[in-house]
């Protein structure tokens, strides 16, 4: 009886110190996490952007980014690279940990000026892409209501599965629910549900590997269910922590282009 | 002909036979018949046309728009307009399939806006301006925005419209009302108003039948009354009523057992019948009344079959070749007009058999009508001009064939000025509510309906040239000077803007550039501040095809035919830039399809003419009588379409269908005529004596019948619809033309040919 009593105790203890340590992670720290994951002191590469329409006509770009933290800031400027008659047209983004909005600046070769334009919403599409600013990570967990629905394991590694709710009901998507690697701290596909809750995108990573020491995803899709609409992201020549100098992120850099 | 005699032993068995195939036909219309009210179906989707159309239409997504029309007459700047204007936004992309991009309103409208920094693409509001001072800026930003004021905001700041693009498919009853009911319950103190070509189209479908409905039994009892008064006998009118009903029934009997749909142009068959098919049994009857005058004392038996005698072969020829005439029909590239020849042909055969088996067998049944009622003591007035005319036009014939030659002339004249109009807006009365709302939204906006011209280039990124967007741009400036054209729209406003923006906002800058780089990159900077598919609508993802909206004011033939023109003079310049130039949207395919029903109407009309002078040539072996036989149908279709143009009544798809009866009628009163004439002309040998027993026998016959539908039709007078009041005017005066044309210019040539009569033998004054 007594070893019978002794097994209980044990057990209950398991099942405390299991619960605890469930208890221990919320689901607004797994996306704090994610949040707050470090990506390196700065990062270059070619970005190679296909969008396929419904009928499956293609338009394909290719873009040069580089991206340095400036503290809680981030700078990032990109050029064209193709198609040609785009070439060299130049983008750039100062976004700001202050909670300021992000300055941006644009510079069209044609035009030989460089123009300020807004940056009125973080669900605008980018690019226009399948992706809004919010999708490719801009979005600050305190924006929504998290949840840890489960944990499920996805591609062999174990990740917890969030629902994110909008606190805002005029928001883009009333809900997301993010599939986000335990420890790592990286989505490993992501749900996005329109304003009537019905499924609205699918984001799939279809590569993600570790450069010097960071995690980067390489290659990834969103794909719009309700249009039928898919972009593919590729990512090549990532450069990680190379010291791009703070010069580079000027208007007198996107002017010059990249040659 | 021994062999039609015998029905009169087996009256009863072929009245069984007669009832079993109705009942058949009857049950399977109550099983299977359906109306087929999807207008898609109307049209030959294989015509290049239409093909390409859809194609277009899938393409850039043009669909048909729903417009609801917010109307505030203290202004739409305020808290409670455009919360009205954000709810009901809502509420219809909500709807059963509506797509939330296709609805269109001052909430979901892109705002492209040039500052001092550069190019910003917003929304006008997402939450409800309440303060003064947003509300101004709200005003502000529309008015800077010529995308937008003008196009989603009137002019006089009073009116904001939400349209919704749906497919054809969602339009249903249930949707229709939803619409109607928003329309209801957002009322107040905001006036709203549904417009659009699916309400129209909607309205129409729906209230059109209904009118019909409630017109026909009138026009049945005014027949029934003309009748009654005209063959003086309840079973004359009843065998009579009963030939024009079951042919009705085996027509529409038949096509149910074949599993074709009632179409529109369909509900045209009994009408035809109607006027086809009571003139048989009043042939018959005048044949058997006169028979009893002569012959008071004829026992039924002998009267039946000496009026089966006389009248079964005129009957059978009438039948054959009006029947033949509405074949022709199928040489429509329309199907449902098509069907409408096949089966009105079919229903014009069994008038021909019910009046020949199921009349005799009837009285043989029933018994002769009443003699007291059904002879006429005396002859009547009617009688006595029948007695009269032959006289009086033989005695004017000059007369006579200069007045025809004029009424000719006219026609001619008048046919010149015969408009097409395919327009369903045309339908509704001038003060309806449907016309008061677009015109009301045509005075406030750019136009209800629209026209979609589709650019192809033969190489991609095509349009991303500046010579090719400048012609774009010249062909809209083009359009847009057409005053029934409010408003164009295509990617090269997109460019102007943008370049507009760009440039700190200056006017000048409100054109195409110059270089390929420049637009390239605008497009690049529009693509990336919107979603994905922002310019969908207007240009393929290879920039190798666009689309150019224009907006017009109506929906009529007239204006898109001026539209077309326009598009037309630019089609050389743009096949030197290797483009090509095709044309999309409902309207488009409406003009098309009018065009077609009109082309097949015309064809088939000239077919069936030259069919009627060969068939009548071959049954009374003479060409000259084929040509004479024909000049009823010319007279009374020249008329027909003379008319339409001095009264400005447009040719629609049911208006030129109208002229058909010129067919089934003027031949069977040619036939009957010529038939009796020749009849007479052997047993007498004498004209004078020929011609006025013709008169008085056949003459007298073709008036009854005239005067029978003429009175009957003449109850669409009343109609709502204008398409129906059009409708009874016209088979009026058809009926009228083909009785005059008969009876005057006809006889006149028959009378003058000599046919029948050995030459010398004339005893012509």
């Amino acid at each position: 009886m007594k070893k019978a009593k002794v097994l209980i105790i044990s057990l209950m203890l398991m099942a405390m110190v299991l619960g605890f340590a469930q208890a221990q992670i919320t689901g607004l720290e797994v996306m704090e996490n994610v949040y707050n994951r470090p990506t390196g002191p700065d990062i270059q590469s070619t970005l190679t952007m296909t969008l396929t329409n419904s009928r499956g006509s293609t338009r394909v770009r290719e873009i040069k980014q580089f991206i340095k933290e400036f503290g809680d800031d981030e700078k990032k400027i990109m050029f064209f690279v193709a198609p040609s008659d785009v070439k060299n047209t130049s983008f750039m983004s100062w976004s700001y940990g202050s909670g300021k909005s992000d300055d941006m600046w644009i510079y069209l070769p044609a035009l030989k000026k460089t123009k300020r334009i807004s940056s009125s919403s973080k669900s605008d599409y980018f690019m226009g892409s399948d992706f809004t600013y919010d999708d490719l990570g801009g979005r600050h967990p305190s924006a929504d209501t998290h949840t840890i629905l489960r944990e499920e394991s996805v591609n062999g590694e174990e990740c917890y599965v969030v629902e994110s709710v909008s606190k805002d009901s005029d928001y883009l998507y009333s809900k997301t629910i993010s599939w986000v690697v335990k420890g790592e701290w990286f989505g490993m596909k992501k749900e996005f549900y329109d304003e009537d809750g019905e499924l609205l995108k699918r984001l799939t990573i279809n590569e993600y590997k570790k450069v010097n020491g960071y995690w980067v995803i390489p290659e990834m899709e969103m794909y719009n269910e309700q249009k039928d609409h898919t972009t593919l992201m590729q990512l090549k020549d990532i450069k990680i922590g190379y010291g791009i100098k703070d010069s580079q992120f000027t208007e007198r850099m996107m002017k010059r282009g990249i040659r | 002909m021994k062999n039609i005699k015998k029905i009169l032993d087996y009256s009863w068995l072929a009245i069984l036979i007669i009832v079993v195939i109705t009942g058949i036909f009857i049950f399977a219309m109550k099983s299977n018949i359906r109306m087929e009210t999807d207008l898609d179906k109307y049209m030959p989707q294989k015509h290049p046309a239409f093909v390409y159309s859809n194609q277009a239409e899938e393409l850039f997504e043009i669909k048909d728009g729903i417009i609801i029309a917010i109307e505030n007459s203290e202004g739409i700047y305020n808290e409670g307009t455009l919360q009205k204007v954000k709810d009901l936004t809502k509420e219809i992309q909500n709807m059963e399939g509506i797509e939330k991009n296709d609805v269109t309103s001052l909430y979901t409208a892109d705002n492209i806006v040039g500052s001092d920094f550069g190019m910003e693409v917003n929304s006008f509001y997402k939450r409800v301006p309440t303060s003064e001072s947003k509300l101004e800026k709200l005003r502000d930003d529309v008015r800077a925005n010529d995308m937008v004021y003008g196009r989603i905001v009137s002019l006089n700041e009073k009116v904001t419209i939400i349209r919704a693009e749906i497919s054809d498919t969602t339009f249903t009853d249930d949707f229709y009302n939803q619409i109607l009911n928003f329309a209801d319950e957002y009322e107040g103190p905001e006036t709203l108003y549904v417009a659009g070509s699916p309400i129209i189209e909607g309205t129409l479908g729906r209230l059109m039948p209904k009118d019909m409905q409630k017109m026909a039994p009138l026009v049945i009892i005014v027949i029934i009354l003309v009748l009654l008064i005209i063959l003086r006998s309840i079973k004359a009118t009843v065998l009579n009523l009963l030939v024009v009903l079951l042919s009705t029934i085996w027509a529409f009997g038949l096509m149910s057992l074949l599993n074709i749909p009632v179409y529109s142009v369909s509900t045209m068959i009994p009408i035809m019948l109607i006027a086809i098919g009571v003139a048989y049994g009043i042939h018959l009857f005048s044949h058997l009344e006169l028979y009893l005058q002569k012959n008071p004392d004829s026992d039924k038996r002998t009267a039946i079959a000496d009026t089966l005698k006389h009248m079964w072969k005129p009957v059978l020829m009438t039948a054959v070749t009006t029947a033949v005439g509405f074949t022709s029909l199928i040489t429509s590239e329309v199907y449902p007009v098509k069907y409408f020849g096949l089966f009105t042909a079919f229903g014009v055969m069994s008038a021909m058999i019910f009046a020949l088996v199921l009349i005799p067998a009837g009285l043989m049944i029933i018994g002769l009508p009443k003699p007291k009622q059904f002879l006429r003591k005396k002859a009547a007035d009617k009688d006595k001009v029948s007695f009269g005319l032959d006289t009086w036009i033989i005695k004017r014939k000059y007369l006579t064939i200069i007045l025809s030659i004029v009424v000719i002339g006219v026609s001619l004249f008048g046919m010149s000025k015969v408009w097409i109009n395919s327009s369903f807006l045309a339908n509704f009365q001038k003060d309806s509510a449907i016309v008061i709302t677009d015109r009301f939204i045509n005075n406030n906006f750019a136009g209800t309906s629209s026209l979609n011209i589709v650019l192809e280039a033969d190489e991609v990124d095509k349009f991303k040239d500046s010579t090719t967007l400048k012609l774009v741009d010249d062909l809209q400036n083009e359009l847009e000077s057409l005053e029934m054209v409010g408003d164009s729209f295509s990617l090269a406003d997109f460019i102007k803007r943008m370049n507009k923006v760009m440039n700190e906002d200056k006017d000048e800058f409100n054109s195409i550039p110059d270089s390929q780089e420049m637009i390239a990159q605008y497009l690049l900077l529009y693509e990336m501040s919107g979603d994905p598919e922002n310019l969908t609508s207007v240009v393929d993802y290879e920039y190798q095809t666009i689309n150019i909206t224009a907006q017009m004011k109506s929906d009529d033939t007239k204006t898109i035919k001026g539209a077309i023109a326009v598009v037309e003079d630019f089609r050389d310049r743009f096949n030197d830039l290797g483009i090509d130039i095709n044309f999309a949207g409902t309207g488009y395919r409406g003009y098309v399809f009018g065009g077609l029903i009109l082309d097949g109407q015309i064809s088939s009309l000239i077919l069936s003419i030259l069919i009627v002078i060969i068939l009548i040539t071959i049954m009374f072996k003479n060409f000259i009588i084929g040509l004479i036989a024909s000049v009823p149908i010319l007279v009374t279709t020249l008329v027909n379409f003379g008319t339409m143009g001095l009264l400005n009544i447009p040719l629609g798809p049911t208006t030129a269908l109208i002229s058909s009866i010129a067919v089934g009628i003027g031949i069977d009163y040619a036939i009957h005529f010529i038939d009796r004439y020749k009849e007479y002309a052997a047993e007498t040998g004498d004209k004078q004596k020929t011609a006025k027993m013709t008169m008085y026998n056949t003459g007298r016959a073709i008036l009854f019948n005239a005067v029978v539908v003429i009175s009957g039709f003449l109850v669409l007078l009343f109609s709502i619809f204008p398409p129906n009041r059009q409708l009874g005017a016209l088979v009026s005066l058809n009926m009228f033309s083909s009785f005059v044309g008969t009876l005057t210019i006809m006889f006149l040539l028959l009378y003058l040919s000599n046919i029948y009569f050995k030459k010398g033998r004339s005893s012509t004054s």
